[in-house]
């Protein structure tokens, strides 16, 4: 019967299976992060959920010997040059917040 | 032209991979800031250093999308495709072990 036997007695069986099976004691339940060490990573599986893409880029940046063309950018750029010769290019990012034209229509 | 970009499916791509990059460093944090055995102000220090960590680094920025169409809504994550897809799928066959049911 387990009201015959005293706390401590309850305790020091608690210690003594800890040192056994090689876990810590902690009979206050303080919290000691341990949790986070023994999580798996989860990291792998995450990257894992989306079959590999393959892009056009990638493959002409890891084979330089075979001599391809990422000709869709080549035209981007090509269409950003002539954009920017005709005077319709992006305009110019200010150079701090204050400059900024979003700052301005505030005020 | 191909199709168009699906940005928020890049940007799930992206934070998985910084979910990856950062797990250990962030892990290491975790356990010293959530360590009651450890003084306050060292917990206090892990805490604000977790806080510098950007937004891609954490595990619940990661959501389970359409790896065809980009959906973020009713994605069957066992197959890693929305409800639309999964069905057409499923009916030229192309899902193993699914079939339509019918009784």
């Amino acid at each position: 019967m387990s009201s015959c036997i005293a706390p401590s007695r309850l305790a020091a069986l608690t210690k003594l299976r800890c040192s056994i099976f090689e876990t810590s004691y902690n009979p206050t339940g303080v919290r000691t992060g341990a949790k986070y060490l023994r999580q798996r990573l989860r990291g792998p599986s995450m990257v894992a959920y989306y079959p590999k893409q393959l892009s056009l880029a990638h493959i002409v940046k890891k084979y330089p010997e075979l001599g391809m063309k990422n000709t869709p950018e080549l035209q981007r750029l090509d269409d950003v040059d002539d954009t920017k010769a005709r005077g319709k290019g992006a305009p110019k990012k200010a150079a701090t917040k204050a400059d900024s034209r979003r700052a301005q229509k505030k005020r | 032209m191909g199709p168009r970009p699906k940005l928020r499916l890049l940007r799930d791509i992206q934070a998985r991979q910084g979910v990856m990059d950062n797990e250990l460093a962030r892990r290491a944090y975790l356990y010293v800031a959530r360590n009651q055995m450890l003084p306050s102000q060292i917990r206090h220090q892990a805490q604000l250093q977790l806080n510098t960590f950007s937004r891609y680094t954490r595990p619940a920025t990661v959501k389970n999308r359409c790896s065809e169409t980009g959906r973020g809504r009713s994605v069957l994550s066992e197959f890693g495709l929305c409800r639309v897809r999964f069905r057409e799928q499923a009916k030229d066959g192309l899902l193993n072990g699914v079939r339509k049911a019918s009784w």
